[in-house]
């Protein structure tokens, strides 16, 4: 199966305004493997990341709380069965690939914050979600799963939602980036009406 | 630019840079820096605009944001507040709401019958023959006030929105709020001073020397800090419950206004003192003006308002506009101090002041009258936090009575001070603010799970140790002994209000809704304080004891699109929907959701699918991933059948009703495993099935191992219908045995579909015909699904849309939950007689199930044809009894049917005509009444199933 592309909902190239302050990057492809499981499990035990942090693994894997009893991992491409036989599955312990059924993008730069509250209620300030932060809330109208993972010194967010809104988040965080200098794709019909 | 002065010291224009713009078709030239009225005013225009009601002539009075004058077209945008927008190079500038011209408007013959347009006019009026009133609404829209949209042809870009999260926001830049900023800020705290207009410093801009001096520096220190965000040309327009503070951004560089909406820790209330005009027949000439205009005209703007001026003072700004009068070589006819006595009584001219007539019994000859009378402080913002303000009779203005621990007052609203007295008081306002904020910070911090630990302590909680601001004697001047505009923006006299009063609207609250007073664009900012002074004086007492209306959002003005922002209305999409549009299809909403209609033709696509095979995304069906050994129950408790016993690898249909007994889902439901199960929704539904399921599992069965996950964009899902999808698949599927025993009707298999793992294929068939329902991980689904198209090219295998697939259901007789149900179709009516298990031990709506099925009255829905075959009936057209208008039902689905050649129909009818054979009358929208049949089955057909279970 590894020769049958892998479409993405949001299928677009890295765009970033000219300074570099803002890029913003479809992160589709990434591995999500979500794990459901109670406080007492041996998964829990194994996950050991409390709800709304996250920790970043020695194969690179990213773990993060997501709610209580429930974990989510980010991972490159392809390791799906890699991640899950590493949770242990005695008692009720789920464990489910999310890959396909999650868009997911990265934005970063000194201006993703100021982009991202154009369409965000969320305090984004460096206390109240510091780098690692995991939490969720509404961006552009979505329901969405944020993890706060800077790069290079800079904020970063890895962002996720449903799949089939990820056109729609992408673009209209996209359009909330205009203001910073987002460079954008002729032809493409933004959120400005 | 016949009244432009010298350079003044304190100016705010560039006499570099010169813009050009018309005046009703007029060329002129300002310059950078003018407003759009100072611009004009230098071009020596006195006349302005028309007022609301009688159409009187009116010049610039308060040369600001509040002047009710200066309300003009430009371009394509009406209402511009002429005396803050700043003039740009190219304007077209317009008088509004007149005809022919502002110099000759027509309906400046209503101050002929302005005696018959009193108070409560348009009540007394309009109210009846009550026929006549599509007349007077035409009427009332002729003499609308207000200029033009142009919305067709507008240029005016999209209007932008974002969200803050200050500590403390500062509503108002005069020295006291960039005080208050600074405080807060050196305590720690991220501020957000908003000031209304384009420059920081308030009052001061126009003051002496010292004053500006003072001003720069505290602006520049505001500009640099890094913990204050300054919004110029902004307005705060409303504060809300728990801090929700609404800011109006003006002029941005990225939308023409932008609504900022902030969720402050402290809001500090800072936004000075507006001056009120003085009450005097003719106090609406233009030429007329306050005391702060004539010092902003001639001070930031260089503009000279007059030649000769009589001034009238009971205050310093009086005293200081004299002094500005004189520098700009106006002559000063006379100076009335009200301290010592001395007033105007009434004012004469037409087009421009001509004569005073003053309380000693001069009349003089003048064309500028200057009144100082007095301030209104606006404390709208502390109204919207529940405070009552409370009349000082010493300084005859109102003061703040009580107000919440996340809202302070400071500057001019709070009291009376030279500029230091005010900025330390400002200061302590700041830190204070911050003190509060800081501890609810902290508090978020530690008590927010992502959060990390704070690096610093709680702030100790400190008092409110200010030292209060004095609240200096003025005298209560608010009327002469002539009657003028109170109101002049809705055109209410201060006879108006007496009128209003004797009638019995002699409480403040009800005077302004009779009358109109304070509900104009100036929202009371000039004319409460005078409408309660006179109100006071009709009822006979003092002004203490009326009260005040209570200011309510918005605090000035905000338009329609800034209040919209940005549509973000999202928008769902399958995996393939992008293919679909490539391929000519028409996108049909659904919801959220987008999906192909009909690819061009959808009768040939539904005949596809009869005949040969045929492809639909039916990727918004919600699919939901049941996990652990008590999924069982909870099926058994949402669905009205039995599920304890289904086998894996089986399939089954399930309805839900609500505890009314309503239907209210549906969907088949398979088991992949002992304890693994995939469960369908309708589309609308999957959301509100989702958090159901999720609200039994926690509130009231939490001991239940079941862990339910939306899998519906995860997995895309295509149905395969038609008498060639087994063939096709065969082609396509690895490790499934499709064959009709191996793989028999109501089953589930999991298997490979063009080379992609972990697909789940069910055989169902909402369309009546052999079908199966792939689910496919959507990063492979567009893969799979030109797979299914190409492999099936010699098949026949083409898509269809969702026109296509209603009208097969249709044929078929499968009732969609919603469009064939409504909110009071329970049961018995969705024709659920076999599936609903009443001896179950419970389920939801178990009891409401059980009544329903005993009752006889509740409609049946029924297949429907008419008699003449031709005849589509509307859905939801009425089934009535004969010629009569008595409702008997209704048809709830109806298509032609492209495989009998006629019309179909479903119904719900009253139980009496559910009988197959009844004939029943339909009443189509056109009024025609037709004759249709009702038919044994909901299926069209194959109501035995031959086609679909081969």
């Amino acid at each position: 199966m590894s020769e049958i592309p892998m479409h993405s909902p949001i299928d677009v190239g890295p765009l970033s305004a000219p300074d570099g302050n803002v890029i913003l990057a479809d992160a589709y492809d990434s591995t999500k493997i979500q794990i459901r499981a109670g406080q007492t499990t041996a998964a829990a035990a194994v996950l050991a990341v409390p709800y709304g942090s996250s920790t970043r693994t020695s194969e690179g894997d990213l773990v993060c709380g997501t709610r209580p009893d429930e974990w989510t991992i980010y991972a490159d491409s392809g390791r799906t069965d890699a991640i899950t036989d590493l949770v242990p599955t005695e008692g009720f312990v789920t464990v489910i690939d999310i890959t396909h059924g999650r868009a997911m993008l990265r934005i970063s730069g000194s201006n993703a914050v100021p982009a991202l509250s154009k369409i965000c209620n969320l305090d984004l300030c460096d206390e109240l979600t510091p780098d690692g932060a995991v939490f969720s809330g509404s961006l552009g109208g979505v329901s969405c799963d944020w993890v706060r993972n800077d790069q290079n010194g800079e904020p970063s967010y890895l962002i996720s939602c449903e799949r089939s809104f990820g056109k729609f988040l992408f673009t209209a965080i996209a359009d909330a980036c205009v203001e910073f200098g987002l460079l954008i794709p002729g032809g493409w019909e933004l959120h400005r009406h | 630019m016949t009244n432009r002065l010298a350079v003044q010291p304190g100016e705010v224009i560039n006499r570099s840079v010169s813009l050009a713009f018309t005046w009703n078709g007029k060329a002129m030239t300002g310059f950078e820096g003018d407003t759009i009225a100072s611009a004009i005013a230098a071009n020596g225009i006195d006349v302005f605009s028309r007022s609301m009601k009688y159409h009187r002539r009116r010049g610039i009075m308060t040369a600001d944001h509040w002047d009710p004058n200066l309300f003009l077209q430009v371009g394509d945008e009406p209402n511009v507040r002429a005396g803050s927008r700043k003039l740009l190079d190219g304007m077209e500038i317009s008088s509004q709401n007149v005809w022919p011209s502002l110099k000759f408007d027509l309906a400046a013959s209503n101050q002929l019958v302005g005696r018959f347009l009193s108070p409560g006019f348009y009540y007394k009026t309009f109210m009846r023959p009550q026929f006549m009133w599509p007349l007077y609404q035409k009427v009332l829209q002729k003499f609308a006030p207000g200029g033009e949209i142009h919305w067709r042809s507008s240029t005016h870009g999209a209007y932008d929105k974002r969200y803050a999260h200050p500590d403390v926001l500062v509503a108002g830049g005069g020295p006291a709020g960039m005080a208050a900023a600074l405080a807060s800020a050196a305590a720690g705290a991220s501020v957000l001073l908003v000031e209304h207009y384009t420059e920081l410093g308030g009052h001061l801009r126009w003051g002496d020397g010292f004053q500006r001096a003072r001003a720069a520096e505290l602006a520049a220190a505001c500009d640099e800090n890094a913990n204050i965000e300054v919004l110029v040309d902004s307005t705060v327009t409303g504060r809300y419950d728990h801090n929700w503070i609404a800011v109006n951004q003006r002029s941005h560089t990225i939308a023409p206004e932008r609504l900022v909406k902030a969720r402050a820790g402290v809001l500090v209330v800072a936004p000075g003192l507006i001056e009120r005009p003085y009450v005097f027949a003719g106090n609406d000439i233009p030429g007329v003006l306050l005391a702060g205009g004539v010092r902003r005209l001639i001070n930031l703007f260089g503009v000279k308002p007059g030649t000769k001026a009589v001034v009238m003072t009971a205050n310093e700004e009086g005293d200081d506009a004299v002094v500005d009068l004189e520098r700009a070589g106006v002559e000063i006819v006379a100076v009335l101090d009200v301290r010592k006595g001395q007033s105007i009584v009434a004012v004469q001219g037409k087009s421009r002041v001509t004569k005073v007539e003053t309380s000693d019994g001069r009349t003089l000859s003048a064309d500028t009258v200057v009144t100082a009378t007095g301030w209104t402080a606006p404390t709208s913002l502390l109204n919207m936090g529940g405070d009552r303000p409370v009349y000082d009779a010493t300084a005859a203005r109102y003061f703040s009575n009580s107000l919440p621990s996340n809202i302070l007052a400071t500057g001019g609203i709070a009291g009376d001070g030279s500029t230091s007295e005010l900025e330390a008081h400002g200061w302590a306002t700041g830190e204070l603010a911050a003190n509060r904020a800081l501890r609810r910070r902290h508090d978020r911090i530690t008590q927010t799970a992502r959060a990390a630990a704070p690096t610093w302590d709680k702030p100790v909680e400190t008092g409110d140790t200010r030292t209060p601001l004095a609240r200096e004697p003025h005298p209560e001047c608010y009327r002469s002994s002539t009657h003028g505009m109170v109101d002049f923006s809705e055109d209410v006299s201060s006879k108006d209000l007496i009128q209003a009063s004797k009638e019995g609207f002699d409480s403040i609250e009800l005077m302004k809704r009779y009358t109109t007073v304070t509900m104009g664009p100036a929202q009371g900012k000039l004319e409460t304080v005078n409408a309660a002074s006179v109100l006071a004086e009709a009822n006979g007492v003092e002004m203490a004891d009326i009260g005040t209306t209570v200011w309510r959002p918005p605090y000035s003005p905000i338009s329609l699109g800034a209040l919209a922002g940005r549509i973000l209305e999202p928008v769902r999409r399958s995996a393939i929907q992008d293919w679909h549009e490539a391929h000519g299809s028409t996108p049909l909403l659904a919801g959220q959701w987008v999906r192909p209609d009909q690819y061009g033709d959808a009768m040939a696509e539904a005949a596809n699918v009869r005949n040969n095979v045929g492809l639909i995304d039916v990727t918004p069906l919600g699919k939901l991933d049941l996990r652990g050994t008590d999924v069982p129950k909870l099926l058994e408790l949402v669905y009205v059948n039995k599920w304890q016993k289904l086998d894996i690898g089986r399939v089954r249909y399930g309805a839900m009703v609500a505890e009314d007994g309503v239907v209210s889902d549906d969907g088949v439901t398979g088991r992949l495993g002992e304890n693994h199960w995939l469960m369908t929704t309708t589309s609308s539904g999957a959301g509100a099935i989702w958090e159901m399921l999720e609200d039994w599992l926690q509130t009231a069965h939490p001991e239940w191992d079941v862990h339910v996950t939306a899998v519906t964009g995860g997995l895309t899902s295509i149905n395969v219908a038609g008498p060639n999808s087994r063939v096709l698949l065969d082609r396509l599927i690895e490790g499934v045995d499709l064959g009709p025993d191996a793989f028999p009707y109501f089953s589930v298999r999991q298997g490979t579909v063009a080379g992609v793992d972990g697909c789940i294929i069910w055989r169902i068939g909402f369309t009546g015909e052999l079908s199966y329902e792939i689910h496919v991980p959507s990063g492979y689904a567009l893969h799979v699904w030109e797979a299914l198209l190409e492999t099936g090219a010699d098949l026949g295998c083409a898509p269809f849309g969702v026109e296509a697939q209603r009208i097969l259901r249709l044929e078929k007789g499968h009732y969609i939950v919603g469009q064939d149900t409504d909110g009071l179709s329970k049961a018995p009516t969705a024709g659920l007689g076999g599936l609903v298990k009443l001896d179950k031990s419970d389920t939801l709506g178990l009891p409401e199930l059980k009544h329903a099925y005993s009752r006889e009255d509740l409609p049946i829905l029924v297949g429907i044809q008419t008699v003449d075959g031709s005849i589509v009936p509307e859905e939801a057209a009425q089934i009535v009894d004969g010629d009569s208008n008595t409702i008997l039902g209704r048809i709830t689905s109806s298509r032609m049917s492209p495989t009998l050649g006629r019309s179909i129909c479903l119904g719900q009818v009253d139980p009496s005509l559910s009988m197959a054979g009844s004939v029943i009358t339909v009443l189509l929208a056109d009024g025609r009444r037709i004759k249709a049949v009702v038919q044994e089955h909901h299926a069209h057909v194959d109501h035995e199933g031959a086609r679909q279970r081969v």
